[in-house]
């Protein structure tokens, strides 16, 4: 049912990508990170990966330099997947056992059909940015509608003054793409099935595919985020609702499945780089810079709980046990078994920093991060063999 | 070479009236001689006496490698980057954060940072304030010095420190891995900004150990001082060429011990030593005059001289016994001594300058000095022991007792040199032949490890058990660095050398770098742009990349450390830390950057070039090194051939003779690879000056053997007389030689050590195969009968 306006779009992006061939800005000469192949290496699961997700019972992390690796046993050992890009990932998700989609850097968009062995390259910032610009001159238009429209003067220098601020944003964008190329990095991705997800990332980007990510589209015009904050991260809690996690404390909660999403201030003014449902219904934890973790049940009322770390934590996992499990920086790990009542807080010797963690079945976790893959026990704490 | 030959068999006895004009004329003016003599070595004294050690870098490295050529373009920009000390200061019982310790690394940082050259404002240590721990909040950063405010080393501040240290990202760096010690950084400054005169590395290495370790490690007992950086190793080398001095003693009353001992004669034992001591006066006061130093190799040329002199002096003495034992006075026996001699003499001592003029092919600078050095040296022998000696003999005499060992002698060794005539027995030959060839066999298969370069962890320089090496060996293991580090230089258009393009093209070489086998971690401003692009964005491993936007990037590289971009920015260096510096390690890394360049260079954008740090120039030396191995062996080979076809126009005599000598040189090499020495360019001339002073034997004894041929001897009688006529003067020049070398052995310098372990062997060596292999090739290759009819 998507298939038909899927097959426009993706021309129009393709006329796109042809204009801009047209311009040969230098970056992307030769050896572009969005051209060149992640170079197969022995290191991949060992040098820094930036997120870890679950494809059916096989576990795949993502990394710099285009990394992609999957294990068959829990973390033991890693197979490099095969990836067209160089660019560094930055989130990773699996609906289904097979289908999966990767992002990162240059605003690239991966996708596997194949539970993460191969990739294909779906989407970029060079087909993303064209559409933002395109979201731009419609709010333009918009806002000369309105001007138009309006005689009272004070409102009319209020909606130049916004309407403006659209223009700079536009020009700004064109310019930036024409000297330095897809430079806005997307940070997090998740999928509700094979066909809905949601990608998001820096400077407020966030495109929506309905179609397994045939087309790619903006959904900036459906977020209350005018300042164009970050948006770290992106999950669904039990009961349905969506929240995203953003910079300088902002969260946004979706309560129609993504359509629209409101902008919420959970009372702490730092960033928050993460948001991970509990299990328990609607309820959910937004953690980011220095331990912060704020909960709430349905996002209208939050209240701060105690990680017992100040390091920054970026990444948390939950299971249907209640356990939750939350990594971080200088090698923080953090762990509740009801439901983030209480946390545990470790720092691992080696005091690396951890991006990604899962709670696998039976006793471990799988974190990685600065150094890639490990495998501890629940609280963080490295394995007696 | 050094054994003059006493009696060349081709020439006719001359009578005692024919006297050569060069005779007479020295003879004739022996006072007006010696007194010019006196002053020459007066002056020339006063000269080596002032001649200073000259460790100096450039001239240990081959400068038109195109590598060398790279770095010494961009020295300038790259000063910054190499030179430093770092100073280890660890708590034996406990961890640095204790009371006293931080009291001791206060007073050390403070005295590091008044010791001449030391650039204070890069100095770092827990102490200075550079050293800073840093956090993001939600209103950006926060930070401070890692002594925390108010410091007072009570358990409270101590525990403050401990925290300021873990939020510092210093541990692997300035603080240890497992806390027990901690490091006082200090750059240096390669000359001084005020009086503008260069470092003074020597004074510098003193300072550092009398003002810092041994003042401090005496204050505190529980304190050990770790120092490395390349001033240090500067510094060591220095004190290491000095202590050469105390071989010289020993070598030179070994060799006048053993002198008397062959000679019985007081005067024909002084004499001789003193002449050779004025050869090595002369040659290091000629040396001062044309404005060279003494560095870690010529300092060993010194010795050569004065073993090769005294052989040449004991040709003197020896020739001098046998004439008085016929009845002459002094004067007379003097005269037929060097009339004897002059000749034969002067043709060995050239054709050993030959030798060492092979090693001018070699495109470094203290091998070719090495070879001016011994050059001068045996021009100078020529004027000191064939000239100098006998007129001052001259007026002295032989002691009886000299004259006497000499008749005695020879009837005592019959026996012996009998039992040696069977070398060229038919017998015994071809078992000779079979041995030969089986060592060739062995050592064909044990020379298969011998590798190119230096082979040693640390400073291949000095001995794996010297302090420095001990030193950087607890650097190595407690800190996150590698003391083998291969710079490749990134030149880029002016002001363009933070682009975009070129950072990314940097980081995709370090990635291939750190997929390479011996490459342990590479860094450069590609990795500070990723840290602190991080670092703007809340420290959010997210950001950890190279952005596109290259207002980012110039954001990001700020506060980039000195020396990582050159002044109007054209420069950048990627810096590849290396397990090792084996020639296989360097050989695989630098042809990993080559390959890169080659596919990447681009003179609109950047170009990659090899290379500097000590690895790069390893890996260009030993490239010098591995190509200039073998046209060195052909040549040294050839002249040596060449000067044995001029005196005995046969090429089986050729053979009798060479063969011998690429036995010992096949060993030679087997024992190399055996001992862990490699080819480098300490070991290189060893093979030059090991061929061209050890075919003298061979010249030596086979001319003797062809003239008694020639006078129809079989060929074992033949050998027998030879033996008995030269086969004393043959061991008396090998062991003479030997023991010139020998106490290098114990040189603290390695790889003077590795020339005194090879030289003394080759000497030797040599000898035997004049003496075993030679008669045994004579017996297949020879027809007696046609030298017999030649004479005919």
């Amino acid at each position: 049912m998507f298939k038909k306006p899927g097959k426009r779009s993706l021309a129009v992006a393709s006329l796109c990508i042809g204009l801009w061939g047209g311009l040969s800005s230098p970056a992307y000469a030769v050896g572009d990170v969005l051209e060149i192949p992640a170079l197969e290496t022995d290191l991949a699961a060992s040098s820094l990966l930036l997120d870890i997700t679950r494809a059916g019972d096989r576990l795949v992390a993502v990394g710099e330099r285009g990394h992609i690796v999957y294990s068959d046993n829990g973390g033991d050992s890693w197979t490099q997947a095969s990836v067209p890009v160089s660019t560094t990932l930055t989130g990773v998700d699996f609906p289904t056992a097979d289908e999966g989609w990767a992002v990162g850097h240059s605003g690239v968009i991966l996708h596997s059909s194949d539970g993460g062995e191969s990739w294909e390259h779906q989407f970029d910032g060079r087909d993303g940015v064209p559409q933002v610009v395109d979201y731009y001159d419609q709010k333009i238009a918009e806002m000369e509608e309105r001007i138009e429209e309006t005689d009272d003067q004070d409102k009319v220098a209020d909606l130049e003054w916004e309407m403006d601020d659209f223009v700079f944003n536009k020009e700004d964008l064109q310019a930036d793409l024409k000297e330095f190329g897809p430079w806005h990095p997307l940070l997090d991705v998740w999928f509700e099935n094979e066909d809905h997800g949601f990608a998001v990332g820096a400077y407020g980007n966030i495109y929506r595919t309905k179609d397994g990510g045939e087309t790619w589209k903006t959904r900036m015009g459906s977020i209350e985020n005018p300042n164009r904050f970050h948006l770290n991260g992106i999950t669904r809690v039990e009961g349905g609702d969506l929240y995203i996690a953003g910079e300088s404390g902002f969260v946004f909660r979706s309560t129609d499945n993504g359509q629209s999403w409101e902008q919420l201030e959970p009372g702490y003014p730092g960033s928050f780089f993460g948001v991970v449902g509990t299990g328990d219904e609607d309820e959910v934890l937004a953690y980011g810079l220095r331990g912060n973790i704020y909960r709430s049940v349905g996002g209208d009322e939050w209240e701060s709980v105690d990680s017992g770390t100040d390091n920054t934590l970026n990444s948390a996992h939950a299971n249907d046990n209640g356990e939750i499990a939350m990594v971080g920086n200088s090698g923080s790990v953090v762990y509740s078994d009801d439901g983030g009542e209480n946390f545990s807080s470790i720092i691992r010797p080696s005091r690396l920093s951890y991006v990604g963690v899962m709670l696998v079945p039976g006793e471990g976790l799988v974190l990685v991060g600065e150094k890639g893959a490990i495998r501890t026990d629940r609280q963080g704490r490295d394995l007696l063999l | 070479m050094s054994n003059s030959n006493p009696s060349d068999g081709k020439r006719e006895q001359p009578a005692p009236s024919a006297e050569p004009m060069i005779e007479r004329l020295i003879f004739n003016n022996r006072l007006p001689l010696l007194i010019v003599f006196l002053v020459l070595t007066l002056f020339l004294g006063y000269n080596a006496a002032k001649i200073q050690p000259d460790a100096s870098f450039e001239r240990l490295i081959p400068l038109e490698h195109p590598y060398i050529v790279n770095m010494m373009e961009h020295r300038d920009d790259l000063q910054n980057l190499g030179n430093y000390v770092r100073i280890a200061v660890e708590n034996e019982d406990g961890d640095i954060f204790e009371k006293e310790y931080m009291e001791t690394l206060e007073k050390i940082t403070d005295e590091v940072f008044y010791l001449n050259g030391v650039e204070r404002s890069g100095l770092k240590s827990l102490w200075t304030s550079n050293v800073r721990w840093q956090e993001v909040t939600e209103e950006g950063f926060q930070g401070g010095t890692v002594i925390p405010d108010g410091y007072d080393g009570s358990k409270d501040s101590l525990e403050e420190l401990r925290d300021n240290v873990l939020r510092s990202g210093e541990v692997g760096r300035l603080v240890a891995d497992d806390f027990n010690s901690s490091i006082i950084y200090a750059p240096l400054m390669e000359k001084d900004p005020e009086t503008g005169e260069s470092l003074d590395y020597r004074e510098l290495s003193q300072a550092l150990e009398q003002k810092v370790r041994q003042k401090f490690e005496a204050q505190n007992g529980n304190v050990d001082i770790h120092i490395v950086g390349f001033a240090k190793l500067v510094g060591d080398l220095i004190e290491g060429i000095e202590s050469i001095a105390l071989f010289a003693l020993i070598t030179l009353v070994l060799t006048t011990i053993f002198l008397f001992w062959y000679s019985r004669c007081v005067a024909g034992t002084i004499v001789p030593v003193l002449a050779s001591l004025v050869a090595v006066v002369w040659q290091l006061g000629i040396l001062r005059l044309l404005g060279y130093g003494m560095d870690p190799y010529s300092v060993l040329v010194p010795f050569l001289v004065f073993a090769i002199g005294i052989s040449h002096g004991v040709q003197v003495v020896n020739a001098m016994a046998i004439e008085a034992s016929k009845g002459f006075d002094p004067l007379t026996s003097a005269r037929l001594a060097f009339r004897a001699l002059y000749i034969p003499g002067i043709v060995a001592l050239v054709s050993d300058a030959f030798g060492f003029l092979t090693l001018l092919f070699i495109e470094i600078d203290v091998i070719r000095d090495l070879a001016v050095a011994a050059g001068i040296g045996v021009a100078v022998i020529i004027i000191t022991n064939l000239v100098l000696h006998p007129v001052v003999m001259s007026y002295i005499g032989i002691t009886k007792g000299g004259v006497k060992h000499v008749q005695n002698h020879d009837g005592k060794a019959d026996r012996k040199w009998r039992l040696m005539s069977y070398f060229a027995h038919p017998g015994v030959a071809p078992v000779s032949l079979l041995i030969a060839l089986v060592l060739v066999g062995a050592s064909v298969y044990y020379k298969q490890d011998l590798k190119v370069g230096d082979l040693d962890k640390g400073a291949p320089e000095l001995r794996p058990d010297s302090r420095y090496n001990m030193d950087n060996s607890f650097m190595v293991e407690n800190y996150s660095t590698s003391s083998d580090v291969l710079v490749v230089m990134v030149e880029t258009p002016q002001e363009s050398c933070t682009n975009y393009d070129v950072l990314r093209s940097m980081d995709r070489l370090q990635w291939r770098l750190e997929n390479t086998e011996g490459v342990q971690s590479t860094i450069s401003l590609a990795d500070v742009s990723k840290i602190v692009t991080r670092a703007l964005n809340e420290g959010n491993w997210n950001w950890y990349e190279i952005s596109r936007n290259q207002t980012i990037i110039n954001a990001s590289i700020r506060q980039a450390p000195s020396g990582l971009i050159n002044t109007d920015c054209s420069l950048t260096p990627l810096m590849a830390y290396l397990d090792d510096h084996k020639a296989e390690t360097l050989r695989r890394v630098t042809a990993e950057v080559e390959d890169f360049a080659e596919g990447n260079n681009d003179p609109d954008k950047h170009e990659f070039l090899l290379g500097a740090g000590n690895a790069g120039v390893e890996a260009a030396t030993n490239e010098v090194i591995s190509s200039a191995k073998n046209m060195m062996l052909v040549f040294v080979y050839a002249v040596v051939a060449f000067l044995c076809l001029l005196s005995f126009r046969s090429v089986r005599a050729v053979l009798c003779v060479i063969l011998p000598l690429g036995l010992t040189s096949i060993i030679a090499e087997a024992l190399m690879a055996q001992m862990g020495i490699g080819i480098k360019v300490a070991t290189l001339p060893v093979i030059a000056l090991g061929v061209g002073i050890g075919v003298d034997y061979g010249i030596y004894m086979f001319s003797k053997l062809e003239t008694y041929l020639k006078e129809g001897y079989p060929l074992q009688e033949a050998y027998f007389e030879t033996l008995r006529t030269t086969g004393k003067a043959v061991a008396f020049t090998g062991i003479t030689l030997a023991l010139g070398v020998f106490t290098w052995i114990f040189s603290p310098i390695k790889f003077q050590a590795d020339m005194g372990v090879l030289l003394t062997f080759m000497f030797l060596w040599n000898m035997v195969g004049a003496i075993w292999l030679m008669p045994a090739l004579a017996r297949f290759l020879l027809r007696p009968e046609k030298i017999a009819a030649k004479k005919k």
